[in-house]
């Protein structure tokens, strides 16, 4: 096998977390979750390397080089917009190098093969090797040899926007940066949400907790809806709370097109529970195999695909450390060693407290 | 919303049955005359026992409350000294028994108990096995005792036994005595009924208590699970009858088991044959002791055990014979259930991170366990096998009473209470001995009409859930974990008493089992209407009965009046994995059979959709 650190691209199932320094955090991540048994979509990774061929192959880097040499040399406010208008303007227009564009055509005509889908639906998701929580672009639903080369050229180019550039200057991360990019299959998700491996509430970790609702994740993640929401056991799966959400709209493809449309979701459907008991285990049991394989609380976005079946059709997008109770330490419940009679005691004395 | 309850003196009488305290022992009266005591009542928040009594108390039944209102009570107020609490007062309201716990206020009080409990309950904790060992040997040789009197009819003349073995006692005192000693073993086994059940709760609310403090939320049914114990006794009477399904299916005897044959019918037919002998000896063999189990509680005279109505058990037999031919096995999976356990106990105690935490949970689980088997089987010793021989007894005593004139019919026995059975047989040895008729001949039987009516009364009143003044917050772990009375569950109960019943929709209770299910309800009051039962239907009852099994296996649901998340109704749910909302104070006035209702075992809310 050729070096890795020359490959334009590596499908997922060739990556592990190690090699975030080549493909981005959010690639490797998925790499990493295929040998751990996660079910994720299909899909390959563009890599850093590739960002690097295309910048410097078309210019863009000479010129960026060259503005930051002379014109912007001081990091003033309107110097970063300047920077970041050209370089978004100068990477989105630039040619995509032949060599490179066969290359990644041919990975996509394969990922189209495997699916057995012609212009198979893609996401085009940017991946940083340096975490910059959702300050890059990530475009869904896009499908056909041009647009994925022109969604990938969006993906590199929202690297250098403004929120993004500030954020590397602010920590000296230095003006360019090249990043990689993801194409996995678009998971079609008729539900889709998020899961705690822990109660968030209240960091117990004998729950595992699941906010679901219909249609793409976007409206769960970015709170457009109220979403049902499951309080599970996480040892004997018993639903220990359910409340169903109102649900009142969904975020779809729009057919035919390369963008996702929200439309209103009928009364039938928002009084049902949009994730069927058997769904329900499934992820359960799958939020159970991710905690347990990387040690520790996680949080947990999914999709249930429309074009598959059960399980097959539960699919894990994306996974992260949960960031609040593993930070914590870990509270200690018990003040003293104590024995059974102690306790009995203390419970008589200060009576049930639990409704 | 309403700040307390009706006082419980003010309580308005029900017309026609005026004076029928005089059919309860005094001290089961709100006071009138007694300015301390008037006060005390009128500052407790009392409670009605529906989770024991579904109905009123007819004067006779009554003795086993009076039992554990002073076995329970002197057990914690003066034998462990349980820190902060004393007993647990009762009243009578209508033919209602309405309880309030008694507590320790003063700390200085609670502090100089410690120690004491700490030695006397630290001796039971530690020797349990072996003291519980002792309790099942006990509780037999008294039930041996029960089994041993025999009341026979004042002769003519004596034996002339009495005089040849020169025994220097007649039967008239013989009567006298038989009486008092069956009372007496009555309540004797009551005192031994509480001799570990309160340390036992103790164990299991702490157990409960602090896996809540580790893991919010836990589910009551996953905390059973963990406990739950598998060789149960209260099982037992229910695996017999399965044993006796698979034989009838062995020996190809399911024709004569089908239909609506009674077990005098299928006795005869199953006699003349070989094998229908064999299966009638198994049978009989099952009878001592499991089928004293009662079809209720075993709290009232008319509980029948299987034993008093062999067509119970039978009609529980073809139904397990059903499953099996539909392929269903109905035992209890007992190695799946141990396998369960421990997985269960396995994945909690994985999931702590600090060693005195999992210790302190590991402790406490230790002891549930180890009071597990007494806190589930002293039902079937004390409530079934006790109390099912027992009231045969006073029959038996009740046909000596009508033999000697004293009361018209052997079922009129109930509405005398135990003091007035006492004089009334005083009265009749005293007739017998001197040739008279006896002074009560026409008073009794005249009385016993009378309190048939007061009770026919009694049952038409519906009692207010609690009376007298809540308070702040209940933190008392018996009426919590087994009555289900909660700080919530009394705001509800006082914010319905501004609702009428036609226009409730919506009742609460407190989870009982796990899940969510639809369908129509069907109200039983007592185990002969469980053969209408059909499947898929929500049982709604006062409370259940151990001795119901075979009907879970058909129901998607159970609704009751009564009961916390660790009554029986609500154990034995769990154990069928049956959604069960318990304790909601009034569903079986309240929903009709026929009803549409959801039930959400999770939340404890009943919807009546139509």
């Amino acid at each position: 096998m050729a070096n890795l650190e020359e490959k334009l691209t590596l499908w997922y199932t060739e990556l592990k977390g190690e090699n975030f320094p080549l493909v981005g955090k959010k690639n490797a991540n998925l790499g990493e979750m295929l040998k751990a048994g996660i079910p994720i979509s299909p899909g390959f990774a563009i890599t850093i390397h590739a960002n690097d061929i295309f910048i410097q192959e078309s210019g863009v880097k000479a010129q960026l080089e060259e503005l930051i040499a002379n014109e912007c040399r001081e990091t003033t406010p309107e110097n970063i917009v300047k920077l970041s208008n050209f370089a978004m303007a100068a990477i989105e227009k630039a040619p995509m190098p032949a060599s490179l564009e066969k290359h990644i055509l041919e990975e996509y005509q394969r990922l189209c093969e495997i699916c057995g889908v012609k212009d198979l639906p893609v996401a085009v998701r940017s991946s940083g090797a340096v975490s910059m929580p959702g300050q890059m672009e990530t475009y869904l639903n896009i499908r056909g040899n041009k647009d994925i080369i022109d969604y990938i050229r969006k993906c590199w180019a929202s690297s250098y926007c403004i929120e993004a550039l500030t954020y590397r200057i602010n920590r000296d991360l230095g003006v360019l940066f090249n990043i990689g990019v993801g194409i996995p299959k678009m998971v079609n998700s008729k539900s889709s949400g998020v899961i705690f491996t822990i109660n968030p509430l209240n960091g117990d970790p004998s729950k595992i907790s699941i906010d679901a609702s219909y249609g793409l994740g976007e409206a769960v993640v970015s709170g457009l809806v109220t979403p049902d929401t499951y309080l599970i056991d996480k040892i004997t799966l018993d639903p220990v709370k359910i409340h169903k959400g109102s649900k009142e709209i969904e975020c779809v493809y729009r057919p035919g097109s390369s963008d996702i449309i929200e439309q209103d979701v009928d009364e039938a459907r928002r009084q049902a529970q949009s994730l069927t008991p058997e769904e329900l285990k499934h992820l359960c049991v799958t939020s159970k195999q991710i905690e347990k394989y990387y040690g520790k609380a996680y949080d947990i976005e999914f999709g249930i695909d429309a074009d598959l079946n059960f399980p097959d059709s539960v699919i894990i997008l994306q996974v992260r450390p949960e960031s609040i109770w593993n930070k914590k330490k870990a509270e200690k419940k018990t003040k003293e060693p104590t024995d059974a009679m102690n306790m009995i005691l203390k419970q008589l004395i200060n009576g049930v407290k639990f409704s | 919303m309403a700040k307390q309850f009706l006082d419980p003196h003010d309580v308005p009488p029900i017309e026609g049955t005026e004076g029928w305290e005089r059919m309860y022992p005094y001290y089961y009266q709100f006071s009138t005359d007694d300015k301390e005591r008037n006060e005390y009542e009128s500052g407790q928040l009392w409670y009605y026992d529906g989770l024991h009594y579904p109905e009123p108390h007819s004067p006779f039944d009554l003795i086993w409350d009076e039992a554990w209102y002073l076995a329970l009570s002197q057990y914690n107020s003066r034998i462990f000294m349980v820190p902060p609490a004393k007993g647990i007062d009762h009243r009578i309201v209508n033919g209602h028994v309405y309880i309030t716990p008694i507590g320790i206020a003063d700390p200085k009080e609670i502090e100089a108990r410690i120690p004491l409990f700490m030695k006397r309950a630290g001796y039971y904790y530690q020797n349990w096995d072996e003291i519980y060992g002792d309790w099942v040997e006990k509780t037999k040789v008294l039930i041996e005792e029960l089994e041993a009197v025999e009341f026979k009819n004042l002769p003519e003349m004596e034996d002339e036994s009495v005089v040849f073995e020169h025994r220097g006692i007649g039967s008239g005192y013989d009567l006298c005595v038989k009486y008092d000693e069956l009372i007496n073993m009555g309540f004797k086994v009551w005192q031994y009924h509480f001799e570990m059940l309160n340390l036992g709760y103790a164990a299991y609310v702490t157990f409960i208590n602090t896996a809540n403090q580790f893991f919010p939320d836990i589910p009551m049914a996953t905390l059973t699970k963990m406990v739950s114990g598998i060789d149960v006794v209260m099982y037992r009477p229910d695996s017999e009858l399965i044993k006796l399904a698979k034989m009838a299916l062995e020996l190809k005897l399911e024709s004569n088991l089908d239909a609506q044959t009674s077990f005098a019918t299928l006795k005869q037919e199953l006699a003349s044959s070989d094998v229908g002998q064999k299966w009638l000896a198994a049978f009989e063999e099952a009878r001592y002791p499991w089928f004293h189990i009662s079809t209720g509680t075993g709290w009232f005279h008319h509980n029948k055990s299987w034993n008093d109505d062999l067509d119970v058990p039978l009609a529980n037999i073809k139904m397990h014979i059903e499953a099996l031919q539909s392929g269903k096995d109905p035992s209890r999976p007992t190695e799946k259930l141990i396998a369960e356990r421990d997985r269960i106990v396995d994945g909690y105690l994985d999931l702590f991170q600090d060693a005195d935490d999992r210790k302190a949970f590991e402790e406490a689980l230790g002891i549930a366990r180890k009071v597990f088997p007494y806190v589930e089987n002293h039902l079937f010793y004390v409530e079934h096998w006790f109390h099912s021989v027992f009231w045969n007894k006073m029959r038996d005593l009740s046909a000596v009473l009508v033999d000697g004139g004293m009361i018209k019919d052997v079922e009129d026995i109930w509405y005398l209470n135990r003091f007035d059975i006492k004089v009334l047989i005083d009265d009749m040895v005293r007739s017998w001995a001197t040739g008279v008729v006896p002074a009560g001949r026409k008073k009794w039987p005249k009385e016993i009409e009378w309190r048939k009516g007061v009770m026919a009364k009694f049952r038409e009143w519906t009692p207010p859930p609690a009376l007298g003044v809540p308070p702040e917050v209940v933190t008392e772990p018996f009426s919590i974990v087994l009555w289900g009375v909660t700080t919530d569950v009394l705001k509800r109960w006082l914010s319905s008493l501004d609702v009428s019943d036609g226009d409730v929709t919506e009742l609460f209770g407190s989870p009982g089992s796990s899940g969510v299910v639809e369908g129509p309800a069907r109200v039983i009051r007592k185990v002969e209407d469980l053969a209408l039962l059909q499947t898929g239907e929500i049982m709604v009852a006062p409370t259940t009965s151990p001795s119901w099994a075979p009907a879970f296996t058909k129901i998607a649901g159970a609704v009751t009046d009564v009961g916390g998340p660790m009554c029986h109704a609500a154990i034995v749910c769990r154990e069928y994995g049956l959604p069960t909302v318990v304790g909601t104070g009034n569903g079986t006035s309240v929903i009709k059979t026929g009803d549409l209702i959801k039930i959400d075992g999770d939340s404890g809310l009943v919807n009546i959709i139509k």
